[in-house]
């Protein structure tokens, strides 16, 4: 199947040559069809859409600045780092929270006879017809106004160019690194890759945490403008920087630069297209690989896992058993979990590194208790709102549980339950590693932990109750980080919403941290565990109700439309 | 109080998705203790009819009622006397079969060690024990059918509601399926099933409904329905629609 796919004769047929114009047609024509009588799509994606333009006229004035206030001495600093912050933004948002437009699902196109670079180059040009996309292309016409202000036209035409390279190297390296990570999270031995991320993470902490010392340490802007020159000459700062080079006079930069990019977006395109072929040919590939071995024991003990033999063989400890299950097999949801763990795991220390470094002292007693709640608000917060699509996870697997009958309330508690059997043990590494090798106050470990219980305790009651009301579908394909089109609109939204709200409900942790002082590094753990578990049951019984009454329309709506 | 009470019985089901009608008002009696087939065409509204049966689509108008318990208004009953197989929709395949047996018992609310027993009963006659701890999204078509209604059957179901049963079955697996189920009826079971297949309906049923566009269109015992005619024959009738092709298509045969 894969040859006939890479090596597909053209000539069969009458073919007239397929060109990226027609992914661009199709795309724009599943659009529109998946917006026909959905009112509130059509509103999802005018939200979107606004969104976006508001960031958009941000960006746009944010990169005009040097240009506007006349002073051209920052004005790479500003490009290079602006410009290289939203490619990696491209890059690391689509696997944490936004996933990527699969409107256009590749698998589609397996048994079409067309060549692989046909395909690539459509489905990359369709790709580029989406709002971030058009987003980052107004924002960072900000830096072709610059460019213009101290360089005239030709400076100015060279930044457009250069603007819309950058836009090319964002949407193929967002493409690229989803789709090499689907593809590895795919395979079954994905349990080691876990712990290669993980162990890669937690590498990189030291040599990011002297290295933001050093820089925030003599935040000389100076010093800044030389690393961004520097940051100029890689892929992240090369698009951005071209104009300013041509209005400082450094004509020859611009080619040089240009190049970069190309040889960069070429590179992405290759390791897309390959990664593309694993998708398309997919599952059958990696399903059938091992045969399992014998079953042992009854049915009952065999569904729960060894370590939670100590549930109740009853409704609650089944569900609780097969979600703990399903955590791990399904690749979407492992997926979530583990950038979830590198995530959670990194922005807290990041954070109070920079909250060290600032104020110049020694990192060990400069991280305020409020700063510390703050980051553990986020972490918290962040692990809740995985669960604010759960039910999207199921898709119309969930109808065994609506001809059963399954109460609301105990579902609930059930897979608030199984999640936090995943998430416990992360909350207490998280909690202890920024305690006592960040910080090096093991006394604060209760701080630590009581605000990160608090925070993901309300985070389940307010997500619980958000995948109960806001549920959507999520497309049948392999690719974990795939959504249908619109649905990503829908998820930034509700993700957005539901960390508001539960930002919100940890206020009160926040504020007695700034407040009572050292009484509450005592307090935090205790209090912070009764609050989270509180809120959780709370949300969990009025979620309930409200799941009681609607379980066949949560159903209709996580069943992907066929 | 199963002998008052049809094992199934449905009234004036309507059901609308924007501005299609699926399903126009559907009524349909079941006795107790009968292998009732509903036949119709692709898009008749089959599956529509009987997802509103049993609980999974709320109909925009009608009832549904199990062996006299209210689907919507005492669903906890109701669902208790129903053992379901719907069509297209996933399992939780990402568990093995036995595992999806165990926690299909549980949920019900079963004795773990009845779950047990039963579960490695099925597993066996339905020839899936080889299978071990092959997840079910690794099983084949036929496989999944199979432990589809391994589920359904599990607690023990006063009424049998299955959604294209035959679909994908080799003949060997049918085989068996019509077996489990003729002993299921004998034993004093009620099975409702839809499908396309006249051969599998003549042969098993001894209610038949026909459904197109959304309406019954024929219902009674079989041979009411049938007549003098064969099944195949009466069901063209009254679905309409051409079954042979004219000139057209003459590329086919180059």
């Amino acid at each position: 199947m894969a040859v006939a796919v890479t090596e597909a004769v053209a000539d069969v047929g009458a073919g007239r040559r397929v060109s990226a114009r027609h992914f661009v047609r199709l795309k724009l024509r599943v659009m529109g069809n998946n917006f026909r009588g959905q009112g509130w799509r059509i509103g999802l994606f005018a939200l979107g859409a606004f969104a976006g333009l508001w960031f958009a006229a941000f960006g746009l004035f944010l990169f005009a600045v040097p240009g506007l206030a006349g002073n051209d001495q920052y004005a790479t600093l500003l490009a290079a780092f602006g410009g290289g912050l939203v490619v990696l933004g491209w890059l690391l948002l689509p696997l944490i929270f936004f996933g990527v437009d699969e409107t256009l699902d590749p698998a589609r196109f397996a048994l079409l006879p067309l060549p692989r670079r046909t395909l690539v180059t459509g489905l990359f040009a369709a790709a580029l017809v989406s709002v971030p996309a058009v987003a980052v292309l107004l924002a960072a016409s900000g830096l072709i106004l610059t460019a213009g202000i101290f360089g005239g036209w030709s400076a100015a035409l060279t930044q457009a160019v250069g603007v819309l390279a950058g836009l090319l190297l964002c949407v193929a390296g967002a493409r690229a690194v989803t789709s090499a990570f689907a593809t590895m999270l795919r395979s079954r031995r994905v349990r080691d890759l876990a712990a290669v991320l993980l162990a890669g993470a937690a590498a990189l902490i030291a040599p990011v945490q002297l290295a933001a010392a050093a820089a925030l340490q003599d935040a000389d802007w100076d010093r800044l403008a030389e690393v961004a020159a520097v940051v100029g000459w890689t892929p992240f700062g090369a698009p951005w920087t071209i104009g300013i080079e041509v209005a400082q006079g450094r004509v020859w930069a611009a080619p040089v630069k240009l190049l970069i990019t190309a040889v960069t977006v070429v590179a992405l395109l290759a390791w897309w297209s390959r990664s593309l072929e694993s998708a398309m040919v997919g599952t059958t590939s990696s399903s059938r690989a091992s045969t399992r071995p014998r079953a042992t024991g009854t049915a009952v003990t065999q569904l729960f896992p060894r370590l939670l033999g100590w549930l109740p063989r009853g409704r609650f400890g089944a569900l609780v058993a097969r979600e703990a299950r399903y955590w791990w097999r399904d690749a979407r949801r492992r997926a979530n979990l583990i950038t979830l763990a590198v995530v959670g795991l990194f922005v807290p220390v990041m954070l109070n590194l920079g909250g060290a470094g600032d104020t110049g002292g020694g990192a060990l007693d400069t991280s305020s208790p409020v700063l510390v709640t703050l980051s553990m608000v986020f972490v918290g917060v962040l692990a809740a709102a995985t669960l604010a699509n759960q039910f999207g996870f199921d898709g119309s697997a969930y109808a065994a549980h609506v001809v059963v009958g399954v109460p609301g309330a105990v579902e609930l508690r059930a897979r608030m339950a199984a999640f936090s059997l995943y998430l416990l043990p992360l909350v207490l590494i998280i909690s202890g590693v920024l305690a006592l090798l960040v910080l090096g106050q093991p006394g604060w470990i209760g701080l630590t932990a009581g605000s990160l219980l608090a925070t993901f305790g309300a985070g389940l009651a307010v997500n619980t109750l958000l995948s109960v009301l806001g549920a959507y579908s999520l497309p049948e394909t392999s690719n974990p980080f795939a959504l249908n089109s619109g649905a990503g609109v829908a998820r930034s939204f509700l993700a957005v919403l539901s960390m508001l709200a539960s930002a919100v409900a940890v206020i009160p942790m926040v504020v007695a941290a700034a407040l009572l002082g050292d009484v509450w590094l005592w307090l935090a753990l205790p209090i912070g565990a009764a609050y989270g578990l509180g809120a959780a049951l709370l949300g969990a019984y009025l979620a309930g109700d409200v799941l009681d009454r609607r379980q066949p329309e949560l159903l209709a709506t996580i069943t992907p439309r066929r | 109080m199963t002998a008052e009470h049809p094992a199934l019985a449905l009234h004036g089901l309507v059901k609308r998705f924007d501005a299609k009608v699926a399903v126009a008002g559907v009524d349909l009696t079941v006795p107790a203790g009968s292998f009732y087939g509903l036949l119709g065409p692709n898009g008749a509204g089959k599956t529509t009819t009987l997802s509103m049966a049993v609980g999974l689509l709320r109909p925009d108008a009608g009832g549904a009622r199990v062996l006299g318990h209210d689907v919507w208004a005492d669903p906890v009953r109701a669902k208790q006397l129903l053992g379901v197989m719907p069509d297209g929709v996933r399992l939780f395949d990402r568990l093995s079969g036995a595992e999806l047996l165990a926690y299909h018992g549980l949920l019900r609310g079963m004795d773990p060690a009845v779950v047990s027993q039963r579960a490695a009963e099925l597993l066996d006659v339905l020839a899936l024990a080889d299978a071990g701890r092959t997840l079910v999204v690794d099983y084949s078509a036929g496989m999944k059918k199979k432990i589809g209604l391994a589920c359904a059957l599990l607690h023990g179901p006063r009424l049998l509601v299955l959604d294209e049963p035959f679909e994908a079955v080799d003949p060997v697996s049918a085989a068996l399926i019509r077996d489990i189920l003729g002993r299921y009826v004998a034993g004093g079971g009620t099975v409702v099933f839809s499908s396309h297949v006249m051969e599998v309906v003549e042969r098993l049923c001894s209610h038949v409904a026909i459904l197109a566009d959304g309406a019954i269109k024929r219902v009674g015992t079989l041979d009411e329905v049938r007549g003098e005619q064969t099944l195949e024959q009466v069901f063209v009738t009254v679905v309409g629609g051409r079954t042979a092709t004219g000139e057209e298509l003459a590329w086919l045969s180059r």
